[in-house]
């Protein structure tokens, strides 16, 4: 471990606080990336990384589910809400709480079938997973259903993806003794912001141009 | 797999457009004006680039509780001011017998319906970054008959990108079923590719996929010859003149009556434009970078020398303009009843004209001999004769006005317009005014926006009012008015004039 982290330790600060401040940036420049490079897109950064770390504070199998009930209720909502023609605020507001009753079901469940797992998680990030929902719905009505469905898969992947790199074991030991490398993401995102290349998805997207490029 | 990267240096992809293309060329300004749907309407109209009308605006709750629904025409579109990518946009063809509508998809459309869409605009749900908005009705484009084979319920529209004056490459896109009547790609338009030379559609993609037949008609979409296709790229240069936008997507329509008329402008013009021409568009961009292009015909020129695919030599395509005589008959339309209604009302902001009227009850016309002066730049028309036609409160409301101005040769249009804004507010997008300097001295006068029809074709003309009762003719049709003829001066007019 660095220097740094063990004075920063030794005032009392957890290790799993300071990695998790170190990963932060990471992620971060893991979405970006994401972005600029393969051409997954998401609802913007913040929605992503807050996914990761929601998932990450639940465990990744009831982070997912809680993240699928909650996803499936709240369109369901949506959908019966449409024909009631209420302003979007209050009706944000009954989506919200449709989805609450359907946690606590889903807690209760659990209880009944024992399964402990669900039932110790912390519920500041299933309070985080709930409000995030806003984001998915609110893209619909925006973008239709067919985008916005898009966009939350992909969102749901990168989510993922930062997950399993902030549990990565190997990555966990290299930035807690040398944190010093997230100076390298000042230059790997000017790189990425500065790329004019094209994005991976975009290969697949303009295939037949590409196959009728005059020789 | 290697020659497909190799390939893909043509290509435009997203990073590169946006900051190789759109940052540098197009200004925070220029893009907020393109996102601004009533303001870039307004400099296009300014600049005579034809544009729908709008029949009025809603900006808040209390215009939306008195707004007069029965002043609107059978037909119209409700867009949000601030949306982007067809989002939002009510298009309605029919008035049922009550009080309410049908829209494209065949659905009963009610007072309230409109009500609670408006709503959903001010909301911000449709514009771009979710701020509030405000929602105006336009004039809905009466679809030409050449193209409706190729269109389900709704009006196809030809995106055209314009990169330093010159335009790069074009698309028809034509509205599907599953669009539901928008020419939007995103939403299941069909992007047909055009021969920039020809006007000419080459390919077609739906969802990002070739294909051969129209998916509702099952129509070859192949070989369609775009009309206007000079005039459209014309109107797509000059947009990128007005916006001031160095890369633009300048999205037209053709209305079956007046022609061209630009939709929309767009700063983030996408991509799929390149699929429907089987073509990379940085290809394009790169070769016409830097080049000094002088005017539009010169843009056109070095489009369709640098892109046109079939040699066909149309050096100076002139069907589809009317060839004039010096001396024509002219048609004038009466002012429409709707403008003095607002009037008494003393609210400029409910702009309503009822467009239908042209349709069932054809507006009173006077039928008059004009001059084709191609040595002025504006058409005028005698002052008399304009009020004859409807006008004599506003024209004797600005000559009032302009009693105690003193006009001389240092004045410019601005000064006085300045003194004069507030009455200028409140008549409308229908009034306007100009300073003409000639031999004479300066004169600053009233412009009104009239329906004039002239050889056949219906045009809408600013013509300045001014005495001209001991000329020979009570109107002259200036440059300006002149966009889609040519002038013979050795013609003479088929037309008898009964006296």
């Amino acid at each position: 471990m660095s220097d740094i982290i063990q004075l920063i330790a030794s005032q009392g600060v957890s290790i799993e606080t300071i990695y998790l401040i170190l990963v932060l940036p990471f992620v971060a420049t893991l979405i970006a990336a994401f972005r600029q490079l393969i051409g997954v897109k998401s609802f913007g950064i913040y929605t992503p990384l807050v996914l990761t770390f929601a998932f990450w504070a639940i465990g990744i199998k009831y982070g997912i589910a809680i993240f699928i009930v909650i996803f499936l209720t709240g369109t369901a909502v949506r959908y019966v809400l449409k024909n009631f023609r209420l302003l979007y605020m209050p009706r944000m507001a009954i989506v919200l709480t449709v989805i609450s009753l359907a946690i606590l079901v889903l807690l209760a469940i659990g209880g009944y079938l024992d399964k402990s797992g669900l039932a110790s998680t912390s519920i500041l990030p299933i309070l985080i997973l709930i409000t995030l929902i806003e984001k998915f719905i609110s893209a619909q009505v925006e973008k239709g259903f067919r985008t916005a469905a898009f966009l939350s898969v992909e969102t749901l992947i990168i989510s993922i993806a930062g997950y399993y790199f902030i549990i990565w074991d190997q990555f966990r030991n290299l930035v807690l003794e040398h944190p010093e490398y997230i100076l390298l993401l000042f230059v790997i995102n000017i790189f990425l912001g500065k790329w004019t290349g094209i994005r991976l998805s975009e290969y697949l997207r303009f295939r037949e141009v590409l196959k009728n490029v005059d020789k | 797999m290697l020659t497909f990267i190799k390939n893909s240096k043509g290509l435009l992809g997203m990073n590169a457009r946006n900051l190789s293309y759109i940052r540098p060329n197009n200004l925070q300004g220029a893009v907020h004006l393109a996102n601004n749907k009533l303001r870039s309407k307004e400099a296009l109209f300014k600049a005579d680039v034809p544009v729908p009308r709008v029949y009025s605006v809603v900006r808040n709750r209390r215009e939306l509780e008195v707004f007069k629904w029965d002043n609107l025409p059978k037909s119209f579109v409700l867009k949000p001011n601030c949306g982007g990518g067809g989002k939002g946009i009510k298009v309605i063809f029919g008035q049922k017998k009550d009080q309410s509508w049908i829209s494209t998809e065949g659905k009963e459309v009610t007072i309230k319906d409109l009500k609670d869409h408006i709503m959903d605009i001010f909301e911000g749900f449709y514009s771009f970054s979710g701020i509030s908005d405000i929602a105006f009705f336009e004039e809905r484009i009466q679809l030409l008959k050449t193209l409706k084979p190729y269109s389900y319920k709704g009006i196809p529209d030809i995106r055209v990108i314009v990169y330093n004056n010159v335009p790069v490459m074009a698309m028809l896109r034509l509205p599907t079923r599953e669009s539901e009547g928008k020419a939007n790609l995103h939403m299941g338009g069909i992007g047909l590719g055009i021969d920039i030379a020809t006007g000419v559609t080459t390919n077609a993609v739906m969802h990002d996929q070739l294909i051969e037949k129209h998916p509702d008609t099952k129509l070859k979409l192949s070989g369609i010859k775009v009309p206007y296709w000079r005039e459209i790229l014309e109107i797509a240069i000059k947009c990128q003149e007005v916006s001031e936008l160095g890369y633009i997507g300048v999205d037209i329509a053709i209305d079956s009556e007046c022609g061209p008329v630009v939709l929309e402008i767009n700063a983030h013009a996408g991509l799929s434009i390149q699929i429907a021409n089987l073509s990379p568009l940085k290809y394009r961009l790169q070769k016409v970078s830097g080049l000094k292009i002088k005017n539009e015909l010169h843009g056109i020129r070095v489009a369709q020398d640098l892109f046109g695919g079939e040699v066909e030599e149309e050096i100076e395509d002139i069907s589809g303009k009317q060839v004039l005589g010096i001396i024509e008959a002219i048609k004038i339309e009466h002012k429409t009843e709707e403008i003095k209604e607002n009037k008494e009302n003393g609210n400029g902001k409910l702009n309503i004209e009822k467009p239908e009227e042209k349709k069932e009850i054809k507006p009173e016309e006077m039928e008059l001999k004009a001059k084709i002066d191609t040595g002025a730049d504006i058409s005028s028309i005698d002052k008399s004769l304009a009020k004859d036609l409807g006008y004599s409160e506003i024209i004797d409301e600005f000559d009032e006005l302009i009693k105690n101005i003193d006009i001389d040769n240092a004045s410019t249009k601005e000064i006085i317009d300045e003194r004069i804004k507030d009455e200028l507010a409140r008549w409308g997008d229908n009034f306007d005014t100009v300073i003409i300097k000639s031999s004479h001295g300066t004169s600053y006068r009233l412009v009104i926006k009239m329906n004039i029809i002239l050889s056949d074709v219906r045009i809408i003309s600013r013509m300045s009012i001014t005495d001209r009762s001991n000329l020979e003719f009570p109107v002259i049709i200036g440059r300006k008015s002149l966009g889609r003829f040519l002038v013979d001066p050795s013609k003479r007019s088929k037309a008898s004039f009964g006296t």
